[in-house]
């Protein structure tokens, strides 16, 4: 590290943001700092569980007790098990407070929830950049679809996505590698949907971050079809900062990396209203440091981001840097799921699926768009797929050989659906500083005041009702509808807080993700999104960070930054 | 086949949650360690429980999947305390119950009585669970009375031979690394699901 800390840039999180900023600000000549405030990970050999199969889990990838006592946020869903664990924050040395449930997953370690993410790569279409400017809601998008396109098309080509090219106004295509292919159940039914509802609801191979062709310049290998991505791919076959991003940034010479770091606060200069650099606790020593650079780019996670923000230029403003728009903090986002409808497919018993596919097939939202009207704003889309499970529902074998051969062969074909649903972003849904608890550096901790209100509600009497409509449009036998429950947060779509507006006086950020209150500063994750849309957010963060990075250097190059 | 996929399906067949693989599960205390309690005797004896469930056919069973040391790790490490008590009692429970059938122990049993008594166990496992089922509701976990030890039983075995090595890899089929996708892959009846 330079004697005196002095940077180019500094890039504050490792994530997908963090690593697209890094990657996008090395290659542009940029000398700079990328600060990680978990441990490191390192590509291939830092996944450990990868190669293991699951017998070789002392709990055969279950929880134990003493995981679930340690870990009380995660176990309330999927992600606590053997096979992933220890890629999760520590909930003992990172408590955060509940005013009402919400459910934090936090990545605390390099390349964060890149690792464990769920991979789907969705464009916003232009409705969603549009759509809080003809309904009034909150504020309008600085940017619109055309703003973001050439971005989308820069970052899908990097990061690989596969998918298929269905012309549809409402999910724009991208630049595909080679789609997986819709196993015989999905092919079968796509065209009875597409018939039944004239041409406007439409079923295709879930869009996603695993590479169908080899990348041999970033040295990653085709997808293998073992669906074990979460934890971590030793054929670097979908998208993450250590497959990814993170290679090309090293190989620049421009990178320097520090993990363990956690950074409290951007330091703030009220003369030149410009940030002068961060502030860092090392994780391990609690030693203190400070860096300084000419932009900083904050990926920290959106709650996270935010975080630093509200701890930053305090004796400026009171409730932190970007805080004098009111915003900060506010208009909290998720996607409500685990709602839909799955049923039996007859007629396909002589057909198998052959390897484990990690994508499934999308539908996009048809809700409020074309001639359709429902009584609530925006939409959802489902995502699912077809698959053949185990005879085990055979209940008249109760035991002994009967049962084992019964449950040794497949089950009938189901198909199944669930929707992922757009949730408005409310002033009143927010996070804050919570003073009187501190994490394990002493450091204050973030109070969630969170909650769904009428038209989620709404929307999600709509979700399984229409799963079943659909799923009699496509022949299925024995539907069967659900509504499993949804808290805040378990989407971990999480979006909001510091928004982007027109308008310092009601945004955060402005249409190049620049605090309005300080310009080198630019938060260009999660948090930035000032609406939510029904599809998964990670390629929207990608395409708006490498649009600020480009922004941000042409600044610095001119001199205004 | 996704693990909670297993889970659910095994819950769906032995009628109620999977103990011990609960997602929702608040204020559950981990259970004190009961590593003492399952003895090697104590294994042998799950061992045979487990093989009666799971018999080697052209395969091997639940004995060369070594379910009985299984249970003993998933019950000391997943079970909430309630839980434990009530599977290890049933290890006392099931040998009684034997007795009462076949005036001898499990141990001593032949194969057959074996399979006569654990069918026996269903039907009162089934009875007692729709039982308490009706008394748990409401109730917080901590105040739920735990299902009949049978079933207990009945769940591991099933999750443990078909997540071991022999079960995945002898009577299904496994694939550790497919390669490939095919979506309309050949299917004749009889040949084994693949085991994830």
């Amino acid at each position: 590290m330079p004697e005196n800390n002095v940077y180019d840039a500094i890039v504050i999180g490792s994530g997908i943001s963090g690593g697209w900023a890094a990657k996008e600000l090395t290659e542009k000549g940029m000398k700079t700092l990328m600060l990680e405030r978990g441990r490191p990970i390192e590509h291939k050999s830092g996944y450990v569980n990868a190669m293991k199969d699951v017998w070789d889990f002392p709990h055969r990838d279950n929880a134990t007790q003493q995981m679930k006592a340690d870990y009380p946020v995660l176990k309330r869903d999927y992600p606590l098990n053997e096979s992933t664990f220890g890629m999760w924050a520590n909930e003992k040395e990172n408590p955060y407070t509940e005013v009402k449930r919400f459910d934090w997953y936090r990545g605390y370690h390099l390349g964060g929830r890149s690792l464990m993410w769920g991979r789907q790569s969705y464009r916003w279409s232009k409705l969603d950049f549009e759509g809080n400017a003809k309904e009034g809601i909150a504020v309008d998008w600085p940017i619109r679809y055309e703003d973001l396109a050439p971005w989308y098309s820069y970052v899908e080509k990097f990061a690989g996505i596969q998918g298929s090219k269905e012309g549809l106004d409402i999910l724009p295509d991208g630049e595909f590698l080679p789609a997986m292919e819709m196993n015989a159940v999905e092919k079968h039914v796509a065209p009875k949907l597409k018939e039944h509802y004239k041409g406007k609801r439409h079923m295709f191979i879930g869009r996603s971050a695993n590479i169908t062709e080899p990348k041999p310049e970033q040295d990653r290998v085709n997808c293998q079809y073992r669906d074990r991505c979460w934890r971590g791919c030793p054929f670097g076959a979908y998208f993450s900062t250590q497959s990814a991003t993170l290679p090309v940034a090293r190989k620049t010479g421009n990178l320097t990396l520090e993990t363990n770091k956690i950074v409290t606060r951007i330091l703030y200069n009220k003369d030149t209203k410009k940030a002068t650099g961060v502030e860092v606790v090392d994780a391990e020593t609690s030693k203190t440091y400070t860096y300084n650079a000419k932009i900083i780019f904050v990926c920290a996670s959106t709650f996270n981001s935010t975080w630093i923000l509200m701890n930053s230029a305090t004796d400026v403003w009171p409730d932190g840097l970007g805080s004098s728009s009111g915003e900060l903090g506010h208009n909290v986002m998720d996607h409500h799921l685990k709602s839909g409808a799955e049923g039996v497919i007859e007629g396909f018993d002589d057909k198998y699926e052959y390897g484990r596919r990690p994508t499934g097939i999308y539908i996009p939202r048809f809700q409020n768009v074309y001639d359709d009207k429902r009584d609530y704003l925006r939409g959802f889309g489902y995502q699912g797929g077809a698959y053949r499970g185990r005879g085990l529902e055979i209940a008249e074998f109760t035991l002994g050989a009967d049962l084992k051969d019964a449950l040794s062969e497949p089950g009938p074909w189901k198909m199944g659906i669930m929707g992922f649903g757009e949730i408005l972003p409310y002033h009143e849904n927010r996070i804050s500083l919570d003073k009187t608890k501190k994490d394990k550096w002493g450091l204050p901790v973030l109070a969630f005041d969170v909650e769904m209100k009428e038209n989620e509600a709404k929307m999600r009497k709509d979700i399984p009702a229409e799963a079943q409509a659909m799923l009699e449009a496509m022949g299925a036998k024995n539907i069967r509808t659900y509504d499993y429950g949804y808290a805040f947060g378990m989407g971990i779509h999480e979006m909001g807080t510091a928004r982007m507006g027109r308008d310092p006086k009601t945004s955060v950020l402005n249409g190049n993700n620049q605090v309005w209150d300080a310009l080198n500063v630019f938060v260009t994750d999660g948090a930035c999104m000032t609406s939510a849309s029904c599809v998964n957010p990670s390629l929207t963060y990608m395409a708006l960070t490498a649009r600020a990075v480009d922004f941000a250097v042409k600044e610095v190059k001119k001199g205004n930054l | 086949m996704e693990r909670r996929e297993l889970l659910k399906q095994i819950a769906i067949l032995t009628g109620g949650a999977f103990i011990g693989g609960e997602l929702f599960l608040t204020g559950c205390k981990s259970g004190a360690s009961l590593e003492a309690g399952f003895t090697p005797t104590t294994i042998a004896f799950l061992d045979e429980v487990a093989e009666t469930i799971i018999p080697a056919t052209k395969t091997p069973g639940a004995k060369a999947a070594k379910v009985g040391e299984f249970m003993k790790v998933f019950v000391t490490d997943c079970y909430t305390k309630n839980d434990q008590e009530a599977f290890t009692k049933g290890i006392v429970q099931l040998d009684e119950a034997c007795n009462k059938m076949h005036s001898k122990s499990f141990m001593e049993c032949d194969a057959k009585q074996r399979h006569d008594l654990l069918v026996s166990l269903e039907k009162e496992a089934k009875t007692f669970n729709d039982g308490i089922g009706k008394e748990n509701e409401g109730k917080k976990d901590e105040e739920r009375k735990s299902v009949h030890y049978y079933t207990m039983m009945k769940q591991i075995t099933l999750l443990g031979f078909f997540t071991s090595k022999t079960g995945m890899t002898e009577t299904l089929r496994h694939v550790p690394v497919p390669g490939r996708y095919d979506g309309a892959f050949p299917y004749k009846k009889g040949d084994k699901a693949w085991a994830e």
